[in-house]
C-alpha cells in the first residue's frame, strides 16, 4: 500500500491546482471561523442578552463542536477536489495506463480511498488547530479535552462528503456533471427531502439518514440543536450509518471498475 | 510457447458486436501485426488482453498463463492514445509509469534519448505536439526493456521521419528477439515491419499466418471467352499459377512476381479448345490484395 500511496503521490506533488485548492481550503477553515468568532463576539457586546441563546460557542468544550459544524460548509471544497483527481484520470485515460502499466483495478480505486483518508486525517488535524487556536483566545476560556469527540466527528464527516463526491465522480465520469450534482444534492435537495420526509410525511427520523444529512445531524449548530434536529437519533447510529455509507460508497466504485470496461 | 493466445474471443457493444469468435496466436520472436480498416476490432483486441475491456466471451493467455497485473508489468503497452498526466512533465510521467511497473528511475533516461525526446523532457506533457506524445508512448513502453511490447498504431501523429524512425526501432526490438504486437490499419505499415499478420474485417479474423505468406505481391492475369465453364475448367490445370478467381463473366488468375507469359496462357487455352476474347495482365498491388481478401 505504501507502494501505491507513492504513486499517488506523485500524481498530485507537482500538480499546481491541488495545491492551490489546499491552501485556499485551509484559509477558508481559518475564515469561516473567525467571522463565526467575530460575529459571536460582536452579537454578544451589543446585545448581552444574546449569550443566553448563543452560549460561549468558541470556549472549550464547545469549541471543538463549534469548528466543525463551520468548516462543515466547506466541504464541497476538498469533494470538488476529488472529483478533479478521479475525473482527471477519467479525462487523461490514465486510470486504462495505470491498469496496462501493471496496477490490478481494485489497487487503483482502493489508493484513491485510501488516499481520501489520509487527507481527511490532515483536515482533522488541521481543524483541531484552529478550535484550539480559537479556544485559547477567546476571554475566559480553560483548555479542555471535553467535548473532543467531535473531533472524530470531524474526520468522520470529512471523509463522508469526499467519498460520497467520488462516488459521484466514479459514477458520472465528467467533473462537470459531478459537481454539479454534488451542490445541488447537498444544498437543495437532500435539506428538501429531509424536510419532505420528517415534517410533512410525518417519518422522522428517516430523513436524517441521508448520505449527507447523516453526517450533518453528528455535527449540529452549536446552539438551538434542540428545536432543529429535535428528534435526532443518537450520535452512535449516526456515527454507524455514516460508516456505512463510506463501505458502500467504496465498495459499489470496486464493483463499478472492476467489471466494466475502462 | 506462443506468447500470446487468443481464443473465440467476443466482444459487443450493446448490440454492436466487435469481435466474432476471433483466435490466433502469436509466437515468441516474431513482430505480429493485426491489420485491419478502423473499426475492425484491432484496438478492441489489444483492449481486452490489456484487461482494459472486459471480453463477452472467449479467453486469452499471456505468457501460457491467464493474464494478470503481474503479466502486464513484463509488457510495454501503447494503447489507442498516450495516456499522461496532461499537467506533469514527461520525465514525471515516466517516473510514475515506471513505479508502477516496479522499474526504478534509472531507465528514463535511456528511454528518452531512443525516442529523441531528452530536450524537452521537462516540459509538460500538454504542451507537446501529437508526434512528442507519441514518442512519450513509446518511451513508456520500452521502460525497463520489456520482452513484450504492444504497440496500437505506434506511427500515428509522426512526420514521415518520426515514421522512418519508428519502424527502424521496432526491427531493431525484433533483432534484440523481442516479440512485438503491433495493430496497424496501414498496409504498408505490417508489410515493412512485420513477420506475422492477422487481419480483422468487422470484428472477424479473416486470416493469419506469415506476411510473405498472405501478403505476398501478385500479378494477375484476367482472361476471358465465350465458353465460361470450359475456361474455367482447363484453367485449373494451368503451370505456375497460384489460384484461379471467377469474377462475373471475367476469370482472373493469379501469379508469383514475373511469372504470368501471356503468350503461353494463350496457346495453353487454345490448344485445350478455347479461344480467348480478352487477356490482359494486370499487376496486383499490396492494397489491391488487402482489399481482396477484406472483401470476400
Amino acid at each position: 500500500m505504501l507502494h501505491l500511496l507513492k504513486i499517488e503521490w506523485l500524481k498530485v506533488k507537482n500538480y499546481k491546482a491541488f495545491w492551490i485548492f489546499i491552501i485556499l481550503y485551509l484559509f477558508a477553515i481559518l475564515g469561516i471561523n473567525y467571522i463565526g468568532f467575530y460575529i459571536n463576539e460582536v452579537a454578544v457586546e451589543s446585545m448581552p442578552a444574546s449569550k443566553v441563546i448563543l452560549g460561549t460557542p468558541y470556549a472549550f468544550p464547545k469549541v471543538w463542536q463549534t469548528v466543525g459544524f463551520m468548516s462543515s460548509w466547506l466541504l464541497y471544497f476538498p469533494g470538488i477536489l476529488f472529483i478533479m483527481l478521479l475525473t482527471n484520470e477519467f479525462n487523461f485515460k490514465t486510470h486504462r495506463q495505470n491498469i496496462i502499466d501493471g496496477w490490478t483495478r481494485q489497487q487503483f480505486i482502493t489508493v484513491k480511498f485510501v488516499f481520501a483518508l489520509l487527507f481527511s486525517l490532515a483536515a482533522t488535524v488541521f481543524n483541531f488547530l484552529v478550535a484550539l487556536l480559537f479556544g485559547l483566545i477567546t476571554t475566559g476560556s480553560h483548555f479542555s479535552f471535553a467535548g473532543m469527540e467531535n473531533v472524530i466527528y470531524i474526520f468522520i464527516q470529512t471523509v463522508a462528503y469526499i467519498t460520497f463526491a467520488m462516488f459521484l465522480a466514479i459514477l458520472f465520469r465528467k467533473s462537470g456533471a459531478a459537481i454539479a450534482v454534488f451542490f445541488l444534492y447537498g444544498l437543495i435537495f437532500e435539506w428538501l427531502i429531509t424536510l419532505l420526509v420528517n415534517m410533512k410525511f410525518n417519518l422522522s427520523p428517516i430523513g436524517y439518514f441521508l448520505p449527507l444529512q447523516v453526517t450533518d445531524v453528528m455535527l449540529p449548530i452549536p446552539f438551538g440543536n434542540k428545536v432543529i434536529y429535535k428528534d435526532a437519533p443518537d450520535v452512535w447510529i449516526m456515527v454507524i450509518a455514516s460508516l456505512v455509507y463510506i463501505a458502500g460508497y467504496y465498495f459499489f466504485a470496486i464493483k463499478k471498475f472492476t467489471k466494466e470496461d475502462l | 510457447m506462443p506468447i500470446l493466445t487468443v481464443e473465440n474471443l467476443s466482444k459487443s457493444y450493446g448490440r454492436i458486436q466487435a469481435l466474432k469468435n476471433v483466435s490466433f496466436s502469436v509466437p515468441e520472436g516474431t513482430v505480429f501485426g493485426i491489420l485491419g480498416p478502423n473499426g475492425s476490432g484491432k484496438t478492441t483486441t489489444l483492449g481486452t488482453i490489456t484487461d482494459i475491456l472486459k471480453p463477452t466471451s472467449g479467453t486469452y493467455k499471456l505468457f501460457g498463463e491467464p493474464s494478470s497485473a503481474e503479466s502486464r508489468r513484463k509488457i510495454g503497452t501503447l494503447l489507442e492514445t498516450p495516456n499522461f498526466y496532461h499537467y506533469l512533465s514527461g520525465i514525471k510521467n515516466l517516473e510514475i509509469a515506471a513505479e508502477i511497473k516496479q522499474h526504478g528511475k534509472e531507465d528514463i533516461d535511456r528511454v528518452l534519448e531512443t525516442v529523441d525526446l531528452t530536450r524537452r523532457k521537462d516540459s509538460k506533457f500538454s504542451t507537446y505536439s501529437l508526434g512528442m506524445k507519441q514518442r512519450l508512448a513509446i518511451a513508456s513502453c520500452l521502460l525497463g526493456s520489456p520482452s513484450v511490447l504492444i504497440f496500437d498504431e505506434p506511427t500515428n501523429g509522426l512526420d514521415p521521419v518520426g515514421i522512418a524512425e519508428i519502424r527502424e526501432l521496432m526491427k531493431k526490438l525484433y533483432r534484440e528477439g523481442k516479440t512485438i504486437i503491433m495493430a496497424s490499419h496501414l498496409l504498408d505499415e505490417v508489410e515493412k515491419v512485420c513477420t506475422d499478420v492477422a487481419i480483422l474485417k468487422r470484428g472477424e479474423l479473416i486470416v493469419s499466418g506469415k506476411v510473405n505468406e498472405i501478403l505476398s505481391k501478385e500479378d494477375m492475369v484476367e482472361v476471358a471467352a465465350k465458353d465460361h465453364q470450359k475456361l474455367l475448367e482447363i484453367l485449373n490445370n494451368l503451370a505456375e499459377k497460384i489460384r484461379v478467381v471467377d469474377d462475373n463473366n471475367m476469370i482472373k488468375i493469379f501469379f508469383p512476381v514475373g511469372k504470368a507469359d501471356l503468350s503461353e496462357i494463350n496457346s495453353y487455352c487454345f490448344n485445350n479448345g478455347v479461344a480467348l476474347n480478352h487477356l490482359t495482365l494486370k499487376k496486383q498491388s499490396l492494397e489491391a490484395r488487402f482489399f481482396e481478401l477484406t472483401n470476400n
